[in-house]
């Protein structure tokens, strides 16, 4: 998917000046609260006007204020998700889902509506009453409803900012599924790190209206893009696990690691905290850790007054953050090897 | 007591009141619905400046004394008026004629209706029609499909409350559409000849009867129906 | 307690103060409505002589007129259009029937634009539509459907919707002097005032009743000197020259 942005509009007491071109199909756009993210995401759904510029998506000229082009939303193909889903509550769950693929002419239906119920998990729900639903159910629901209704783009923005911690991530791999399985691009705005970076490979940073930075998730974060996070933290995905004694067995890649916490189904999110990982020139007799991996080190970087020191454990890749004496005290330099201690403890569920 | 309910009986001049007040009220009803919606649409989201002048323009025939309304009307669509002048080109009467009467009855309830309209259409959340356009309908598609019924029951309940009006309306319709029997004598004017003829009391209250049970019949139909809006 | 009981005294003290204040040197006549014109000029002249009396007038048709004074209204002079009220209230114990006289008389035309074609009573039912008080309460209105009936035409209008019921008989005049209906039942003493109707025929006299007047006091009026004064004189000579001048025939 190319998508070629340009969009200038005026504010009563704020400006939003963005340019950018996406060509991955998985973008985030972050920022804090009032930074015009979902401003952006008004003005490419057609649904706000922008002062100028033009909106290109492959080879549709969705907006150009010079040509007067203005499709109007229901023209462009661009499926939103909302923060809430607005499900009609007029209508009973079925005739929600299918209201945009009714629209749609038969010849041109891409999707099969009991394969895209199974990815998301809703086919039970179809007989249930809009009002009785749960905050994730609708939100499943309304992307079925807006998949269904053959977008070439999906926004998402911020859909899981009204769900209740607990039950947030619980919609990721239903959502992950999805993009997927069909292939449609998509836009995650939020103003959550951990969202970005689950589901997201690109991502655009946005504040006061204006593009701060755009590049590629992780990098983004590992450079500690929010002023806020003061260290890095791990993003660990793992498997499932079998009984260890009184813990838990994962694999991680072909590497296997302890962890105090259960699973819980067959994809589980761990955040690992940089300052957590203990490096060991050699390997300890005995620790009280029951994590004793070696890694070699594959780049080193300052970070404030910290060193943050990039590791790979196989094929799956760290980082710890240490005092710049360590460095030193352990002789740390790019490929030297080093063995990384981790409490099982340490790990920390984020679903 | 058997005198009494053998004299509460209607002459034809009587049933033909009834049956006037119903085809006036109707009419006016019916006709004035779309042009209901569409104001009310108009003053709940549309954005121009000129809002506040066609609100205070429709809402003025209930704050005006119904007289007043009514010889308005007869100074426009009088055989000297502007509006008159015009419609007599095609052999068109207002003035004295059923359709005077359902004008008088249609301009003076029609605030009633698109107030009622357009506070229903307040409230529907603009996210849904939002969504709608999202989802690839089109404006006239989003109204008929999202807008109109989430606001349904507000407006049937303009309807019913500029129904009621109009079975009562008096002032304007007297002065534009006349009192003719059998053509624009509805029930109120029917009642008000008889509060003039001596003796004539019981034709007025068999009258005014039949006009507290017609309001009765439409309050429990309207209740009814918008009950079943609320189960719906 | 005691405080209370002496503002309600007072209270009505104050309230029979103003009423007989209000009764006294005051006149309270019921006149039909055709006779608007010829009161309002009668009352004037009779106030110039007697400035201290107070003389209010109250026009409407004879039958609203009736059913008021039948359900208390105030007055003390009544003056209709048809006897037929007269005799209503005189049923009703309402009036001093020693006062009962014929007052004046008058005649019924049909009036309208000039341009209106219709010289005779069998030309009405061509017509569009017809003003004529309401039956019910208005004499001339009355007088025109006993006319109308004779003719063999009122109930066949009636069924068509052309008859236009006007409150009185100035009103039905309006409609035909505005044009609002092709012509009016009124009375003679009416068409004179019209701004832009025509007499286009007399009624013949045959189909109808004489138009009578009676007039007479009513028992409310005893001890009232001044209600006597008054009716003394509309029935005396000295009324004639201004009953004569707006058309109304001496009885």
């Amino acid at each position: 998917m190319r998508l070629n942005v340009e969009l200038k509009k005026r504010f009563k007491d704020f400006t939003l000046d963005v340019a950018f071109d996406l060509s991955s199909s998985r973008t985030g756009i972050f920022g804090p609260s009032g930074s015009g993210k979902s401003t952006i995401m008004n003005l490419l759904s057609g649904l706000e006007l922008p002062d100028s510029g033009y909106i290109r998506l492959g080879n549709t000229v969705l907006f150009d204020s010079k040509e007067k082009i203005n499709l109007k939303p229901d023209q462009r193909n661009i499926g939103v998700v909302f923060q809430h889903a607005h499900l009609f509550p007029h209508m009973s769950v079925k005739r929600n889902i299918f209201y945009g693929y009714k629209r749609i002419k038969p010849e041109n239906r891409r999707i099969d509506p009991e394969d895209l119920f199974e990815a998301l998990g809703i086919t039970q729900l179809l007989s249930r009453d809009v009002s009785t639903l749960s905050g994730g159910e609708r939100q499943r629901i309304a992307l079925a409803r807006t998949v269904l209704s053959n977008p070439r783009l999906i926004l998402m923005d911020e859909p899981l900012s009204a769900l209740d911690e607990g039950r947030k991530f619980q919609i990721i791999p239903y959502l992950k599924n999805v993009f997927n399985n069909y292939g449609i691009p998509m836009i995650f705005i939020s103003h959550s790190v951990l969202e970005m970076r689950m589901m997201t490979d690109d991502v655009i940073v946005i504040e006061g209206g204006c593009i701060q930075q755009h590049g590629k998730t992780e990098e983004l974060v590992k450079k500690s893009w929010n002023r806020g996070l003061e260290c890095y933290v791990n993003l660990i995905n793992l498997g499932s696990a079998s009984p260890y004694k009184d813990l838990f067995r994962y694999n991680w890649g072909d590497i296997s690691i302890i962890l105090t916490e259960p699973p819980d189904g067959e994809e589980n999110f761990f955040e690992l905290d940089s300052r957590d990982i203990l490096l060991f020139k050699r390997h300890p007799e005995a620790t009280s850790a029951s994590n004793l991996l070696t890694c070699t080190v594959t780049d080193i970087y300052s970070c404030g007054n910290r060193v943050r020191v990039a590791l790979a454990c196989g094929n799956e890749h760290l980082i710890a953050q240490i005092v710049p004496e360590s460095v030193r005290e352990l002789e740390i330099e790019k490929d030297a090897m080093v063995v990384v201690a981790i409490k099982a403890s340490a790990f920390k569920k984020v679903f | 007591m058997i005198n009494e309910i053998t004299m509460l009986t209607l002459s034809p001049q009587d049933i033909s009141a009834v049956w006037l007040s119903l085809k006036v009220a109707c009419s006016a009803t019916l006709i004035s619905t779309p042009f209901g919606i569409a104001c009310g649409y108009f003053l709940a989201f549309g954005k121009s400046r000129g809002k506040a002048v066609i609100e205070g323009i429709i809402s003025l025939p209930l704050v005006l004394p119904p007289v007043v309304v009514g010889y308005l009307l007869l100074l426009s669509f009088g055989s000297n008026g502007i509006i008159g002048k015009f419609l007599n080109l095609f052999g068109i009467q207002v003035v004295f004629s059923l359709t005077g009467a359902v004008i008088a009855s249609a301009v003076v309830g029609f605030p009633l209706m698109v107030r009622s309209i357009r506070i229903g259409m307040e409230a529907v959340d603009q996210s849904y029609i939002s969504v709608s356009r999202t989802l690839g309908a089109g404006w006239w598609d989003s109204f008929f499909t999202i807008v109109l019924p989430l606001s349904a029951r507000a407006i049937f309940a303009g309807m019913s409350l500029m129904f009621a009006r109009n079975l009562g309306e008096f002032g304007a319709t007297v002065i534009l559409a006349g009192n003719i029997p059998g053509v624009t004598q509805t029930i109120p004017l029917a009642i008000y000849e008889y509060t003039s003829i001596p003796g004539g009391d019981r034709m007025a209250l068999t009258l005014c009867l039949v006009s507290i049970s017609l309001s009765f019949v439409i309050l429990l139909v309207s209740e009814g129906i918008n009950r079943k809006f609320k189960r719906g | 307690m005691r405080k209370v009981k002496d503002v309600y005294i007072f209270v009505f003290f104050i309230l029979l103060v103003f009423t007989t204040q209000a009764q006294a040197g005051q006149v309270r006549v019921s006149v039909a409505k055709s006779m608007s014109n010829l009161y309002t000029s009668l009352i004037k002249n009779f106030q110039e002589q007697h400035p201290d009396v107070k003389i209010v007038p109250n026009f409407a048709s004879s039958g609203a007129l009736a059913k008021q004074i039948e359900q208390g209204a105030p007055a003390d002079i009544y003056v209709s259009a048809n006897p037929k009220w007269m005799m209503h209230l005189i049923e009703k114990g309402k009036i001093k029937t020693d006062t009962k006289k014929i007052f004046a008389h008058n005649a019924l035309v049909f009036v309208g634009k000039s341009s209106t074609d219709a010289h005779s009573m069998d030309d009405l039912q061509k017509m569009r539509r017809v003003a004529l008080g309401s039956p019910g309460s208005v004499p001339a209105g009355q007088y025109a459907r006993q006319a109308m009936d004779k003719a063999g035409i009122y109930t066949e209008m009636l069924k068509k919707g052309q008859l236009v019921m006007a409150k009185d008989v100035r009103q039905a005049l309006i409609y035909a002097d505005r044009g609002e209906t092709d012509g009016a039942f009124v009375y003679k003493t009416d068409a004179m005032l019209a701004t832009s109707a025509k007499i286009l025929f007399e009624v013949p006299v045959d189909l109808y009743s004489q138009v009578t007047y009676p007039v007479a006091m009513t028992k409310e009026s005893d001890g009232n000197v001044d209600a006597k004064r008054f009716y003394d004189y509309i029935v005396s000579e000295a009324a004639h020259p201004e009953m004569i001048r707006l058309g109304f025939t001496l009885p």
